[in-house]
Protein backbone atom coordinates (compact mmCIF):
# COMPACT_ATOMS: atom_id res chain seq x y z
CA UNK A 1 0.00 0.00 0.00
CA UNK A 2 2.76 2.43 0.89
CA UNK A 3 4.51 1.33 -2.28
CA UNK A 4 1.51 2.22 -4.46
CA UNK A 5 1.10 5.56 -2.68
CA UNK A 6 4.70 6.57 -3.22
CA UNK A 7 4.36 5.67 -6.90
CA UNK A 8 1.25 7.78 -7.34
CA UNK A 9 2.64 10.86 -5.71
CA UNK A 10 5.75 10.66 -7.84
CA UNK A 11 3.60 11.69 -10.78
CA UNK A 12 3.10 15.11 -9.26
CA UNK A 13 6.65 15.79 -8.19
CA UNK A 14 8.63 17.38 -11.00
CA UNK A 15 12.09 16.00 -11.54
CA UNK A 16 15.06 18.26 -12.12
CA UNK A 17 15.95 16.95 -15.55
CA UNK A 18 12.32 17.11 -16.55
CA UNK A 19 12.17 20.79 -15.61
CA UNK A 20 15.40 21.47 -17.49
CA UNK A 21 14.20 19.82 -20.68
CA UNK A 22 10.74 21.38 -20.46
CA UNK A 23 12.25 24.85 -20.10
CA UNK A 24 14.66 24.26 -22.97
CA UNK A 25 11.85 23.04 -25.20
CA UNK A 26 9.53 25.87 -24.22
CA UNK A 27 12.27 28.40 -24.92
CA UNK A 28 13.02 26.87 -28.32
CA UNK A 29 9.37 26.69 -29.30
CA UNK A 30 8.62 30.19 -28.06
CA UNK A 31 11.60 31.69 -29.86
CA UNK A 32 10.60 29.84 -33.01
CA UNK A 33 7.05 31.11 -32.86
CA UNK A 34 7.89 34.68 -31.82
CA UNK A 35 10.85 35.24 -34.13
CA UNK A 36 10.02 33.20 -37.19
CA UNK A 37 6.58 31.68 -37.48
CA UNK A 38 4.30 34.55 -36.48
CA UNK A 39 6.20 37.35 -38.28
CA UNK A 40 6.35 35.28 -41.43
CA UNK A 41 2.65 34.53 -41.43
CA UNK A 42 1.74 38.04 -40.34
CA UNK A 43 3.71 39.39 -43.29
CA UNK A 44 1.79 37.06 -45.57
CA UNK A 45 -1.55 38.05 -44.01
CA UNK A 46 -0.70 41.73 -44.38
CA UNK A 47 0.40 41.27 -47.96
CA UNK A 48 -2.77 39.37 -48.74
CA UNK A 49 -4.96 41.99 -47.09
CA UNK A 50 -3.14 44.67 -49.04
CA UNK A 51 -3.61 42.79 -52.27
CA UNK A 52 -7.28 42.22 -51.58
CA UNK A 53 -7.70 45.89 -50.77
CA UNK A 54 -5.82 46.78 -53.95
CA UNK A 55 -8.08 44.51 -55.95
CA UNK A 56 -11.14 46.04 -54.36
CA UNK A 57 -9.85 49.50 -55.22
CA UNK A 58 -9.14 48.35 -58.75
CA UNK A 59 -12.61 46.89 -59.06
CA UNK A 60 -14.08 50.13 -57.71
CA UNK A 61 -12.10 52.12 -60.25
CA UNK A 62 -13.20 49.83 -63.07
CA UNK A 63 -16.79 50.23 -61.94
CA UNK A 64 -16.40 53.98 -61.85
CA UNK A 65 -14.91 53.93 -65.33
CA UNK A 66 -17.75 51.81 -66.59
CA UNK A 67 -20.26 54.11 -64.94
CA UNK A 68 -18.73 57.21 -66.46
CA UNK A 69 -18.54 55.55 -69.88
CA UNK A 70 -22.14 54.51 -69.57
CA UNK A 71 -23.09 58.03 -68.58
CA UNK A 72 -21.18 59.39 -71.54
CA UNK A 73 -22.93 57.02 -73.91
CA UNK A 74 -26.29 57.85 -72.42
CA UNK A 75 -25.54 61.56 -72.78
CA UNK A 76 -24.53 61.00 -76.35
CA UNK A 77 -27.64 59.03 -76.97
CA UNK A 78 -29.75 61.79 -75.47
CA UNK A 79 -27.90 64.34 -77.55
CA UNK A 80 -28.47 62.28 -80.66
CA UNK A 81 -32.11 61.93 -79.82
CA UNK A 82 -32.45 65.68 -79.31
CA UNK A 83 -30.51 66.33 -82.48
CA UNK A 84 -32.70 63.96 -84.43
CA UNK A 85 -35.85 65.57 -83.17
CA UNK A 86 -34.39 68.98 -83.93
CA UNK A 87 -33.51 67.85 -87.42
CA UNK A 88 -36.94 66.44 -88.04
CA UNK A 89 -38.46 69.66 -86.72
CA UNK A 90 -36.22 71.68 -88.97
CA UNK A 91 -37.03 69.50 -91.90
CA UNK A 92 -40.69 69.76 -91.19
CA UNK A 93 -40.59 73.55 -90.88
CA UNK A 94 -38.45 73.78 -93.97
CA UNK A 95 -40.88 71.60 -95.82
CA UNK A 96 -43.78 73.79 -94.75
CA UNK A 97 -41.75 76.84 -95.71
CA UNK A 98 -40.96 75.37 -99.09
CA UNK A 99 -44.56 74.46 -99.60
CA UNK A 100 -45.75 77.90 -98.59
CA UNK A 101 -43.06 79.47 -100.78
CA UNK A 102 -44.20 77.38 -103.68
CA UNK A 103 -47.75 78.36 -102.92
CA UNK A 104 -46.96 82.06 -102.86
CA UNK A 105 -44.82 81.81 -105.95
CA UNK A 106 -47.51 79.95 -107.80
CA UNK A 107 -50.07 82.49 -106.65
CA UNK A 108 -47.82 85.31 -107.75
CA UNK A 109 -47.18 83.73 -111.08
CA UNK A 110 -50.82 83.07 -111.58
CA UNK A 111 -51.58 86.64 -110.72
CA UNK A 112 -48.85 87.83 -113.06
CA UNK A 113 -50.13 85.63 -115.81
CA UNK A 114 -53.65 86.86 -115.27
CA UNK A 115 -52.52 90.47 -115.19
CA UNK A 116 -50.36 89.99 -118.26
CA UNK A 117 -53.25 88.41 -120.00
CA UNK A 118 -55.54 91.21 -118.95
CA UNK A 119 -52.98 93.78 -120.00
CA UNK A 120 -52.50 92.19 -123.38
CA UNK A 121 -56.23 91.91 -123.73
CA UNK A 122 -56.56 95.59 -122.87
CA UNK A 123 -53.80 96.64 -125.27
CA UNK A 124 -55.24 94.51 -128.02
CA UNK A 125 -58.61 96.03 -127.30
CA UNK A 126 -57.05 99.48 -127.41
CA UNK A 127 -55.27 98.65 -130.65
CA UNK A 128 -58.44 97.27 -132.07
CA UNK A 129 -60.20 100.41 -130.92
CA UNK A 130 -57.58 102.65 -132.50
CA UNK A 131 -57.71 100.73 -135.73
CA UNK A 132 -61.43 100.67 -135.62
CA UNK A 133 -61.52 104.41 -134.90
CA UNK A 134 -59.31 105.26 -137.82
CA UNK A 135 -61.07 102.87 -140.17
CA UNK A 136 -64.44 103.95 -139.04
CA UNK A 137 -63.32 107.55 -139.38
CA UNK A 138 -62.13 107.14 -142.93
CA UNK A 139 -65.06 105.01 -143.76
CA UNK A 140 -67.46 107.48 -142.28
CA UNK A 141 -65.68 110.45 -143.94
CA UNK A 142 -65.78 108.76 -147.26
CA UNK A 143 -69.35 107.86 -146.78
CA UNK A 144 -70.32 111.28 -145.61
CA UNK A 145 -68.32 112.94 -148.39
CA UNK A 146 -70.13 110.86 -150.88
CA UNK A 147 -73.44 111.65 -149.26
CA UNK A 148 -73.06 115.32 -148.63
CA UNK A 149 -70.76 116.10 -151.57
CA UNK A 150 -69.65 119.58 -151.75
CA UNK A 151 -71.99 120.70 -149.00
CA UNK A 152 -69.43 119.83 -146.59
CA UNK A 153 -66.38 121.40 -148.20
CA UNK A 154 -65.28 123.25 -145.12
CA UNK A 155 -62.74 121.13 -143.47
CA UNK A 156 -63.21 122.67 -140.08
CA UNK A 157 -66.83 121.71 -139.92
CA UNK A 158 -65.89 118.31 -141.25
CA UNK A 159 -63.29 117.63 -138.61
CA UNK A 160 -65.49 118.94 -135.81
CA UNK A 161 -68.32 116.73 -136.89
CA UNK A 162 -65.95 113.78 -137.04
CA UNK A 163 -64.56 114.39 -133.60
CA UNK A 164 -68.04 114.64 -132.11
CA UNK A 165 -69.00 111.41 -133.72
CA UNK A 166 -65.89 109.62 -132.48
CA UNK A 167 -66.41 110.93 -128.98
CA UNK A 168 -69.87 109.56 -129.05
CA UNK A 169 -68.42 106.29 -130.21
CA UNK A 170 -65.87 106.36 -127.43
CA UNK A 171 -68.55 107.00 -124.84
CA UNK A 172 -70.55 104.17 -126.21
CA UNK A 173 -67.60 101.70 -126.07
CA UNK A 174 -66.72 102.85 -122.59
CA UNK A 175 -70.23 102.19 -121.45
CA UNK A 176 -70.22 98.74 -122.99
CA UNK A 177 -66.97 97.95 -121.35
CA UNK B 1 -6.67 -11.22 4.22
CA UNK B 2 -3.08 -11.07 3.13
CA UNK B 3 -1.31 -7.84 2.23
CA UNK B 4 -1.80 -8.10 -1.57
CA UNK B 5 -5.57 -8.36 -1.30
CA UNK B 6 -5.59 -5.34 0.93
CA UNK B 7 -3.62 -3.32 -1.62
CA UNK B 8 -6.08 -4.31 -4.33
CA UNK B 9 -8.98 -3.22 -2.19
CA UNK B 10 -7.27 0.08 -1.49
CA UNK B 11 -6.77 0.73 -5.21
CA UNK B 12 -10.39 -0.01 -5.93
CA UNK B 13 -11.49 2.24 -3.09
CA UNK B 14 -9.63 5.21 -4.44
CA UNK B 15 -11.18 4.65 -7.86
CA UNK B 16 -14.62 4.56 -6.28
CA UNK B 17 -13.72 7.72 -4.39
CA UNK B 18 -12.74 9.38 -7.64
CA UNK B 19 -16.01 8.24 -9.18
CA UNK B 20 -17.90 9.87 -6.32
CA UNK B 21 -15.79 12.99 -6.62
CA UNK B 22 -16.74 13.40 -10.27
CA UNK B 23 -20.44 13.51 -9.43
CA UNK B 24 -20.43 17.04 -8.07
CA UNK B 25 -18.31 18.62 -10.81
CA UNK B 26 -20.31 16.64 -13.37
CA UNK B 27 -23.56 18.19 -12.17
CA UNK B 28 -21.85 21.54 -11.90
CA UNK B 29 -20.55 21.39 -15.45
CA UNK B 30 -23.95 20.38 -16.73
CA UNK B 31 -25.65 23.29 -15.01
CA UNK B 32 -22.86 25.67 -16.04
CA UNK B 33 -22.96 24.87 -19.73
CA UNK B 34 -26.72 24.57 -19.80
CA UNK B 35 -27.16 28.00 -18.26
CA UNK B 36 -24.49 29.48 -20.50
CA UNK B 37 -26.28 28.11 -23.56
CA UNK B 38 -29.60 29.35 -22.28
CA UNK B 39 -28.34 32.87 -21.72
CA UNK B 40 -26.53 32.89 -25.05
CA UNK B 41 -29.75 31.90 -26.76
CA UNK B 42 -31.56 34.64 -24.86
CA UNK B 43 -28.99 37.33 -25.56
CA UNK B 44 -26.68 36.32 -28.40
CA UNK B 45 -25.07 39.77 -28.50
CA UNK B 46 -23.20 39.24 -25.20
CA UNK B 47 -22.11 35.67 -26.05
CA UNK B 48 -18.42 36.66 -25.84
CA UNK B 49 -18.72 37.86 -22.26
CA UNK B 50 -20.88 34.89 -21.28
CA UNK B 51 -18.32 32.56 -22.76
CA UNK B 52 -15.53 34.20 -20.81
CA UNK B 53 -17.38 33.98 -17.51
CA UNK B 54 -18.36 30.41 -18.37
CA UNK B 55 -14.73 29.44 -18.79
CA UNK B 56 -13.76 31.00 -15.47
CA UNK B 57 -16.53 28.97 -13.86
CA UNK B 58 -15.40 25.88 -15.74
CA UNK B 59 -11.91 26.30 -14.32
CA UNK B 60 -13.28 26.56 -10.77
CA UNK B 61 -15.64 23.61 -11.14
CA UNK B 62 -13.07 21.39 -12.76
CA UNK B 63 -10.60 22.02 -9.97
CA UNK B 64 -12.84 19.94 -7.72
CA UNK B 65 -12.86 17.00 -10.11
CA UNK B 66 -9.12 17.32 -10.60
CA UNK B 67 -8.59 17.33 -6.83
CA UNK B 68 -10.43 14.02 -6.75
CA UNK B 69 -8.18 12.69 -9.49
CA UNK B 70 -5.04 13.78 -7.71
CA UNK B 71 -6.26 12.42 -4.42
CA UNK B 72 -7.10 9.07 -6.00
CA UNK B 73 -3.59 8.78 -7.38
CA UNK B 74 -1.67 10.23 -4.45
CA UNK B 75 -3.32 8.93 -1.28
CA UNK C 1 -22.54 -15.88 -19.95
CA UNK C 2 -22.02 -12.47 -18.44
CA UNK C 3 -20.98 -14.03 -15.19
CA UNK C 4 -18.54 -16.18 -17.05
CA UNK C 5 -17.10 -13.15 -18.78
CA UNK C 6 -16.86 -11.36 -15.48
CA UNK C 7 -15.14 -14.26 -13.88
CA UNK C 8 -12.77 -14.56 -16.78
CA UNK C 9 -12.06 -10.85 -16.57
CA UNK C 10 -11.19 -11.10 -12.92
CA UNK C 11 -9.01 -14.01 -13.78
CA UNK C 12 -7.46 -12.03 -16.59
CA UNK C 13 -6.57 -9.04 -14.48
CA UNK C 14 -5.21 -11.39 -11.88
CA UNK C 15 -3.23 -13.52 -14.29
CA UNK C 16 -1.67 -10.77 -16.29
CA UNK C 17 -3.12 -8.89 -19.21
CA UNK C 18 -0.38 -6.29 -19.53
CA UNK C 19 -2.36 -3.50 -17.93
CA UNK C 20 -1.00 0.05 -17.92
CA UNK C 21 -0.34 1.83 -14.67
CA UNK C 22 1.29 4.89 -13.25
CA UNK C 23 4.66 3.32 -13.93
CA UNK C 24 4.14 4.16 -17.60
CA UNK C 25 4.55 7.77 -16.65
CA UNK C 26 7.67 7.23 -14.62
CA UNK C 27 9.96 5.58 -17.13
CA UNK C 28 13.60 4.95 -16.25
CA UNK C 29 16.27 7.34 -17.42
CA UNK C 30 17.97 6.03 -20.52
CA UNK C 31 20.54 8.72 -21.31
CA UNK C 32 22.83 10.90 -19.17
CA UNK C 33 21.57 9.19 -16.01
CA UNK C 34 21.97 11.23 -12.88
CA UNK C 35 22.75 14.55 -14.58
CA UNK C 36 20.30 17.46 -14.92
CA UNK C 37 20.10 16.55 -18.61
CA UNK C 38 18.93 12.98 -18.09
CA UNK C 39 16.52 11.75 -20.75
CA UNK C 40 13.79 9.21 -20.25
CA UNK C 41 11.24 7.90 -22.72
CA UNK C 42 8.75 10.76 -22.34
CA UNK C 43 11.45 13.41 -22.64
CA UNK C 44 12.78 11.68 -25.72
CA UNK C 45 9.27 11.79 -27.20
CA UNK C 46 9.08 15.45 -26.24
CA UNK C 47 12.37 16.26 -27.97
CA UNK C 48 11.33 14.37 -31.10
CA UNK C 49 7.96 16.15 -31.03
CA UNK C 50 9.67 19.52 -30.73
CA UNK C 51 11.97 18.80 -33.63
CA UNK C 52 9.04 17.60 -35.76
CA UNK C 53 6.99 20.65 -34.82
CA UNK C 54 9.84 22.97 -35.76
CA UNK C 55 10.46 21.14 -39.03
CA UNK C 56 6.81 20.97 -40.07
CA UNK C 57 5.83 24.51 -39.14
CA UNK C 58 9.22 25.86 -40.24
CA UNK C 59 8.85 24.37 -43.72
CA UNK C 60 5.26 25.57 -43.87
CA UNK C 61 6.28 29.08 -42.91
CA UNK C 62 9.30 29.12 -45.19
CA UNK C 63 7.25 27.99 -48.15
CA UNK C 64 4.25 30.10 -47.27
CA UNK C 65 2.74 31.68 -50.31
CA UNK C 66 0.21 34.39 -50.90
CA UNK C 67 -2.25 31.90 -52.30
CA UNK C 68 -2.31 29.08 -49.76
CA UNK C 69 -2.29 25.42 -50.68
CA UNK C 70 -4.25 22.85 -48.72
CA UNK C 71 -1.72 22.32 -45.96
CA UNK C 72 -0.97 26.00 -45.57
CA UNK C 73 -4.70 26.65 -45.57
CA UNK C 74 -5.10 24.23 -42.67
CA UNK C 75 -2.34 25.89 -40.66
CA UNK C 76 -3.77 29.32 -41.43
CA UNK C 77 -7.20 28.10 -40.38
CA UNK C 78 -5.69 27.09 -37.04
CA UNK C 79 -4.00 30.47 -36.65
CA UNK C 80 -7.22 32.26 -37.56
CA UNK C 81 -9.08 30.13 -35.04
CA UNK C 82 -6.66 31.04 -32.24
CA UNK C 83 -6.57 34.70 -33.16
CA UNK C 84 -10.27 35.31 -33.68
CA UNK C 85 -12.15 32.68 -31.68
CA UNK C 86 -9.82 32.54 -28.70
CA UNK C 87 -7.95 35.82 -28.28
CA UNK C 88 -10.01 38.54 -29.94
CA UNK C 89 -13.32 37.05 -28.82
CA UNK C 90 -12.18 37.19 -25.21
CA UNK C 91 -9.93 40.24 -24.98
CA UNK C 92 -10.91 42.40 -27.90
CA UNK C 93 -8.54 43.25 -30.70
CA UNK C 94 -6.75 46.16 -29.03
CA UNK C 95 -5.52 44.23 -25.99
CA UNK C 96 -5.31 40.90 -27.71
CA UNK C 97 -2.75 41.83 -30.34
CA UNK C 98 0.12 41.60 -27.87
CA UNK C 99 -0.83 38.08 -26.79
CA UNK C 100 -1.60 36.47 -30.13
CA UNK C 101 1.90 34.98 -30.57
CA UNK C 102 1.91 33.60 -27.03
CA UNK C 103 -1.49 31.97 -27.29
CA UNK C 104 -0.68 30.64 -30.75
CA UNK C 105 2.49 29.11 -29.36
CA UNK C 106 0.58 27.52 -26.50
CA UNK C 107 -2.20 26.19 -28.71
CA UNK C 108 -0.06 24.70 -31.45
CA UNK C 109 2.54 23.26 -29.09
CA UNK C 110 0.05 21.68 -26.71
CA UNK C 111 -2.08 20.32 -29.53
CA UNK C 112 0.91 18.80 -31.31
CA UNK C 113 2.38 17.40 -28.10
CA UNK C 114 -0.99 15.93 -27.10
CA UNK C 115 -1.32 14.22 -30.46
CA UNK C 116 1.70 12.08 -29.63
CA UNK C 117 -0.57 10.17 -27.27
CA UNK C 118 -2.14 8.47 -30.27
CA UNK C 119 0.76 8.37 -32.72
CA UNK C 120 1.89 4.76 -33.00
CA UNK C 121 5.37 4.20 -31.68
CA UNK C 122 5.13 7.09 -29.25
CA UNK C 123 1.75 6.26 -27.64
CA UNK C 124 2.51 8.77 -24.96
CA UNK C 125 1.65 12.43 -25.08
CA UNK C 126 4.68 14.67 -24.88
CA UNK C 127 2.78 16.66 -22.27
CA UNK C 128 2.30 13.58 -20.10
CA UNK C 129 4.58 14.55 -17.26
CA UNK C 130 3.57 17.18 -14.77
CA UNK C 131 6.46 19.43 -15.74
CA UNK C 132 5.58 20.38 -19.29
CA UNK C 133 2.05 21.63 -18.46
CA UNK C 134 3.49 23.22 -15.32
CA UNK C 135 6.01 25.19 -17.35
CA UNK C 136 3.29 26.35 -19.72
CA UNK C 137 1.11 27.32 -16.75
CA UNK C 138 3.93 29.23 -15.09
CA UNK C 139 4.46 31.13 -18.32
CA UNK C 140 0.79 32.10 -18.21
CA UNK C 141 1.12 33.01 -14.51
CA UNK C 142 4.07 35.29 -15.23
CA UNK C 143 2.25 36.87 -18.14
CA UNK C 144 -0.84 37.75 -16.17
CA UNK C 145 1.10 39.08 -13.21
CA UNK C 146 3.23 41.19 -15.53
CA UNK C 147 0.12 42.48 -17.28
CA UNK C 148 -1.46 43.28 -13.92
CA UNK C 149 1.62 45.13 -12.65
CA UNK C 150 1.75 47.16 -15.84
CA UNK C 151 -1.95 48.01 -15.92
CA UNK C 152 -2.92 48.45 -12.27
CA UNK C 153 0.28 48.23 -10.29
CA UNK C 154 1.02 45.26 -8.06
CA UNK C 155 -0.89 46.52 -5.01
CA UNK C 156 -3.77 47.78 -7.08
CA UNK C 157 -4.15 44.34 -8.63
CA UNK C 158 -4.01 42.49 -5.33
CA UNK C 159 -6.43 44.99 -3.78
CA UNK C 160 -8.87 44.66 -6.66
CA UNK C 161 -8.77 40.87 -6.61
CA UNK C 162 -8.70 40.17 -2.86
CA UNK C 163 -10.81 43.05 -1.60
CA UNK C 164 -13.38 43.21 -4.34
CA UNK C 165 -15.37 46.41 -3.87
CA UNK C 166 -19.05 46.12 -3.01
CA UNK C 167 -18.67 43.23 -0.55
CA UNK C 168 -19.44 43.66 3.17
CA UNK C 169 -16.16 43.71 5.11
CA UNK C 170 -16.53 40.52 7.22
CA UNK C 171 -16.59 38.51 4.04
CA UNK C 172 -13.07 39.70 3.26
CA UNK C 173 -11.73 37.51 6.06
CA UNK C 174 -12.86 34.51 4.07
CA UNK C 175 -12.57 35.93 0.58
CA UNK C 176 -9.13 37.53 0.60
CA UNK C 177 -7.05 34.40 1.36
CA UNK C 178 -9.06 32.33 -1.09
CA UNK C 179 -8.63 34.88 -3.85
CA UNK C 180 -4.91 35.20 -3.16
CA UNK C 181 -4.59 31.43 -3.15
CA UNK C 182 -6.40 31.31 -6.45
CA UNK C 183 -4.20 33.96 -8.04
CA UNK C 184 -0.97 32.33 -7.02
CA UNK C 185 -1.63 28.59 -6.86
CA UNK C 186 -5.02 27.41 -8.01
CA UNK C 187 -4.95 28.97 -11.48
CA UNK C 188 -1.63 27.50 -12.62
CA UNK C 189 -2.25 24.27 -10.71
CA UNK C 190 -5.64 23.74 -12.33
CA UNK C 191 -4.22 24.51 -15.77
CA UNK C 192 -1.41 22.04 -15.16
CA UNK C 193 -3.42 19.24 -13.66
CA UNK C 194 -6.26 19.53 -16.17
CA UNK C 195 -3.93 18.95 -19.08
CA UNK C 196 -1.80 16.37 -17.29
CA UNK C 197 -4.77 14.39 -15.96
CA UNK C 198 -6.40 14.31 -19.36
CA UNK C 199 -3.25 12.92 -20.90
CA UNK C 200 -2.87 10.30 -18.17
CA UNK C 201 -6.47 9.16 -18.31
CA UNK C 202 -6.42 9.12 -22.11
CA UNK C 203 -3.34 6.97 -22.19
CA UNK C 204 -4.67 4.67 -19.50
CA UNK C 205 -8.01 4.21 -21.27
CA UNK C 206 -6.54 3.48 -24.69
CA UNK C 207 -3.84 1.25 -23.28
CA UNK C 208 -6.32 -0.69 -21.15
CA UNK C 209 -8.57 -1.31 -24.15
CA UNK C 210 -5.67 -2.49 -26.30
CA UNK C 211 -4.16 -4.60 -23.52
CA UNK C 212 -7.44 -6.43 -23.03
CA UNK C 213 -7.85 -6.84 -26.78
CA UNK C 214 -4.38 -8.39 -26.94
CA UNK C 215 -5.11 -10.61 -23.98
CA UNK C 216 -8.49 -11.90 -25.16
CA UNK C 217 -7.67 -12.41 -28.80
CA UNK C 218 -4.18 -13.86 -28.56
CA UNK C 219 -3.34 -15.03 -25.07
CA UNK C 220 -6.72 -16.37 -24.00
CA UNK C 221 -7.00 -20.12 -24.24
CA UNK C 222 -10.75 -20.09 -24.89
CA UNK C 223 -10.89 -18.73 -28.46
CA UNK C 224 -14.69 -19.07 -28.75
CA UNK C 225 -15.25 -16.43 -26.09
CA UNK C 226 -11.92 -14.69 -26.47
CA UNK C 227 -12.07 -13.48 -30.06
CA UNK C 228 -15.41 -11.61 -29.95
CA UNK C 229 -14.67 -10.11 -26.56
CA UNK C 230 -11.22 -9.11 -27.74
CA UNK C 231 -12.73 -7.62 -30.91
CA UNK C 232 -15.10 -5.56 -28.77
CA UNK C 233 -12.16 -4.33 -26.70
CA UNK C 234 -10.27 -3.50 -29.89
CA UNK C 235 -13.24 -1.55 -31.24
CA UNK C 236 -13.35 0.30 -27.93
CA UNK C 237 -9.65 1.03 -28.35
CA UNK C 238 -10.25 2.55 -31.78
CA UNK C 239 -13.10 4.67 -30.49
CA UNK C 240 -11.05 5.82 -27.52
CA UNK C 241 -8.14 6.66 -29.84
CA UNK C 242 -10.38 8.90 -31.91
CA UNK C 243 -11.73 10.39 -28.71
CA UNK C 244 -8.15 11.07 -27.64
CA UNK C 245 -7.58 13.11 -30.81
CA UNK C 246 -10.62 15.15 -29.92
CA UNK C 247 -9.41 15.52 -26.33
CA UNK C 248 -6.01 16.62 -27.61
CA UNK C 249 -7.67 19.46 -29.48
CA UNK C 250 -10.09 20.25 -26.68
CA UNK C 251 -7.39 20.50 -24.03
CA UNK C 252 -5.26 22.73 -26.22
CA UNK C 253 -8.31 24.92 -26.77
CA UNK C 254 -9.27 25.02 -23.09
CA UNK C 255 -5.70 25.73 -22.03
CA UNK C 256 -5.31 28.60 -24.45
CA UNK C 257 -8.72 30.13 -23.75
CA UNK C 258 -8.19 29.92 -19.99
CA UNK C 259 -4.78 31.53 -20.39
CA UNK C 260 -6.45 34.33 -22.37
CA UNK C 261 -9.19 34.74 -19.79
CA UNK C 262 -6.70 34.90 -16.91
CA UNK C 263 -4.61 37.51 -18.70
CA UNK C 264 -7.73 39.47 -19.54
CA UNK C 265 -8.75 39.45 -15.87
CA UNK C 266 -5.56 41.34 -15.08
CA UNK C 267 -6.73 44.28 -17.14
CA UNK C 268 -9.11 46.91 -15.79
CA UNK C 269 -12.77 46.14 -16.27
CA UNK C 270 -13.55 49.04 -18.59
CA UNK C 271 -13.44 47.96 -22.21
Amino acid sequence: MTFAASKGINLFIPKVYDIVWSLIILAIVAVFFYKFFMPKFNAIFDERAEKIEGNIAKAKKAKEDADSAKKKYEDQLNHARVDASKITDNARSEATKIISDAHTRADKEAEQITSNAQRSIASQQQQAMVTLKSEVGTLATALAGKILGSKLQDSDVQSNMLDDMIDDLDKKTDNTK
Amino acid sequence: MDIITLAAVSGNLSVIGYGLATLGPGLGLGILFGKAMESTARQPEVSGKIQMIMFIGLALVEVLGLLGFVAALVL
Amino acid sequence: MIEAVGANMLLASASGADLPGVNDFLPPEILFQGTPFAINRIILIRIVATILLLIILGITAARAKLIPGRWQGLIEYGMDFVRNSVVYETMGELRGKRYVPMITTLFFTIFFFNLFGVIPGANMAATATITMPLVFAIWVLVQYWVAACREKGLWGYIRDECFTPGVPWPVYILLAPIQLLELVIIRPASLTIRLFANMISGHLTVATCLAFAQFWMIESSNKMVGVPVGAAWFLGGIVMTLFEVFVAFLQAYVFSILATVYINLSYPEAE
